[in-house]
């Protein structure tokens, strides 16, 4: 299968104070195109550095990051920024909706950096909205909205350049049961239906089960037991 | 453009707060133009001599000190003199004490020729040098007071012994000067009983060129006389009386710059806290692609926004004002034809742009500068 993300011993260390402090130690990894990934592991193990990397907004101390054949962690900051304008989509635990803006003006944020004029702007907005199912409330803001809604609104953001990637850190973590089964429901198909490759963190061993495979982290290490997909091809 | 939208709602994201910044910034706007507008008003008082070819000859002794009628003759014969024009301040008022204003003796028929920027209607010029008790008015004065031509009027004394009793014979027209009175030098005299003294000469000179030349030759004349004298220009002359103000303009233009400076102060505060609210949407816009000069550039934009709004509400707040509030009359003839002039109001407007670029640079910088995964920690 085409990798279209390729980690190649990652380290990663953060600088608390005067210590440094290990996060990720010679991680290896590839992520398939169209895959949809869940990234679980305990408190501290990198699984949110890891989605960061692969996100682009922060930088591995040592080894590459290559998506689409791009080392990415090479890229000069204006130029991460320009590529994750075209390549990522966010969505966040808390939504992370900007609050003096609705629902369409959220979602319109990211293209308002393409070179699309209003007409065609309202119309990518208007399909986004419309696969999450809240076209009939482009116009409530973010506190007129439930937190299922909310976090749809943030997919639609997501989705709304037609990234390469998503991204999700805990997209289920602020939602009661309900609101979070739509949710995966939602990320299920934009996966099946739109081909959209998708990498998740989660706590939620129910909400890593509707991803197509899971990694688990220990101490900035996959874990024993799992596996990068060459040798979970090779096991198949 | 297509980002003004997130601007102005970001504005007013916190109404109370923005509301009470737009209302400090405009108090602030408003007190400074309004002491800039004074100083320019006094620049345009001693400005209004600038060009004019005329020398005012006064005592080297004081001001107060008295020239003879004498002195006349013998400016008149220095070569590039044109005319001569005797003129005595009176310093008496209408009615009451805080009804003062400019008022003067001068040679009725020797004013339109020395003072010919004044104009004035040529019946009413006639009229008023066909009467020894006539007097021309500035139209400030005449709607201050309410005053028409042909009404009586008596001015109480406070120097000489007298109380001025005059009829309006007409109202000159002068760019600056609005709000003076000038009457017959003869009746003055007439009532000081020939005193035969006036405290200045003011002097028309054919040639401008020749104006330090003739001074100095005035100057070097009475030198040795028991009346020696003091020969300046126009401008010079008005300077001298925005002197003894004290140093007026210095005061004002530190009550200004103090006031700009806790504005900026106050409107930093301002910014810190919104810029501060904001690190984790900052952080959502760069992970989604918003370079770091564009956060920045939108940041800087609201914030100077806030502070435009703000001053233009005090500057426009003030030229409103003072168009029906009569400054003049408020302040006994201290400020006629007081205004929030043209660039007073433009050097204000920038300064209170100026103001939310300053005070929301260190923030703006501050927020935009921190990391992605700084700004989403709470949340990522």
């Amino acid at each position: 299968m085409e990798a279209l993300v390729e980690i190649r011993d990652v380290h990663k260390v953060y600088r608390r104070d005067q210590f440094d402090v290990p996060v990720l130690n010679g991680l290896t990894l590839a992520v398939p195109k169209g895959d949809f990934l869940a990234l679980m592991g305990p408190s501290g193990s990198g699984k949110t550095t890891l989605l960061n990397l692969i996100a682009g907004i922060d930088r591995p101390t040592r080894g590459s990051i290559v998506v689409e054949g791009r080392e990415i962690s090479r890229f000069s900051e204006s130029a991460l920024a320009s590529w994750r304008a075209r390549h990522i989509g966010f969505i966040f635990q808390m939504y992370n909706l900007i609050p003096v803006l609705n629902a369409f003006e959220n979602v319109e944020l990211p293209l308002l950096l393409t070179n699309l004029n209003k007409k065609q702007r309202r119309e990518h907005v208007e399909t986004a909205l419309s696969i999450v199912a809240l076209a009939d409330r482009m116009r409530h803001y973010p506190r007129q909205l439930s937190g299922g809604q909310e976090q749809r609104v943030a997919i639609a953001r997501a989705i709304v350049t037609d990234p390469t990637i998503l991204v999700a850190d805990e997209p289920t973590g602020d939602l009661d049961a309900k609101n979070a089964e739509e949710t995966l429901e939602l990320l299920h198909r934009l996966n099946t239906e739109f081909e959209k490759t998708i990498v998740m963190v989660t706590h939620d061993p129910k909400a890593a089960s509707r991803a197509k495979h899971a990694l688990h982290l220990e101490k900035g290490q996959l874990a024993e037991g799992s596996y990068g997909y060459e040798e979970q091809a090779a096991g198949a | 453009m297509k980002y003004f939208k997130l601007i102005r709602r970001n504005l007013f994201r916190n109404p109370l707060r923005a509301v009470l910044t737009l209302a400090l910034i405009a108090f602030i706007f408003f007190f400074v133009s309004t002491l800039l507008s004074i100083l320019q008003l006094f620049d345009r008082f001693e400005d209004q001599g600038q060009g004019a070819n005329r020398l005012v000859v006064q005592s080297s002794i004081s001001l107060a000190n008295a020239l003879p009628y004498a002195h006349e003759q013998k400016l008149r014969e220095i070569p590039g003199v044109e005319d001569v024009c005797k003129m005595q301040w009176i310093g008496a008022y209408y009615k009451d004490k805080k009804n003062f204003f400019a008022n003067f003796a001068v040679d009725h028929d020797r004013m339109g020729s020395v003072f010919d920027d004044y104009k004035i209607d040529p019946q009413q010029m006639k009229d008023f040098q066909n009467d020894r008790q006539g007097c021309i008015v500035g139209p400030d004065l005449m709607k201050r007071f309410g005053w028409k031509i042909g009404d009586r009027i008596t001015l109480k004394r406070q120097i000489f012994p007298y109380d001025p009793e005059l009829t309006i014979r007409g109202v000159y027209h002068h760019p600056v000067n609005t709000a003076a009175l000038y009457y017959h030098m003869d009746y003055h005299q007439l009532l000081m009983n020939n005193f035969g003294q006036v405290n200045t000469f003011w002097i028309k000179i054919k040639d401008p060129s020749k104006m330090a030349a003739i001074s100095q030759q005035i100057d070097a004349m009475f030198k040795n006389s028991e009346y020696p004298t003091e020969t300046v220009t126009e401008k010079q002359f008005q300077a001298s009386f925005m002197a003894m103000m004290g140093n007026i303009k210095l005061l004002f233009g530190s009550i200004c710059t103090c006031a700009v400076f806790m504005v900026i102060l106050l409107a930093a505060i301002t910014m810190s806290m919104s810029a501060r609210e904001r690190v984790t949407e900052i952080a959502v816009l760069k992970a989604i692609g918003f370079e770091r000069p564009l956060v920045m550039t939108l940041m800087l934009t609201e914030f100077a926004l806030l502070t435009l709004l703000g001053g233009a509400l005090g500057v426009f707040g003030a030229k409103l004002l003072y168009m029906i509030v009569p400054m003049g009359q408020i302040t006994q003839g201290f400020l006629v034809g007081f205004t929030i002039f043209p660039a007073t109001m433009l050097i204000a407007l920038a300064a209170s742009g100026l103001v939310g670029l300053i005070a929301g640079g260190l923030p703006a910088i501050n927020a935009t500068r921190m990391s992605v995964v700084d700004g989403l920690r709470r949340v990522v």
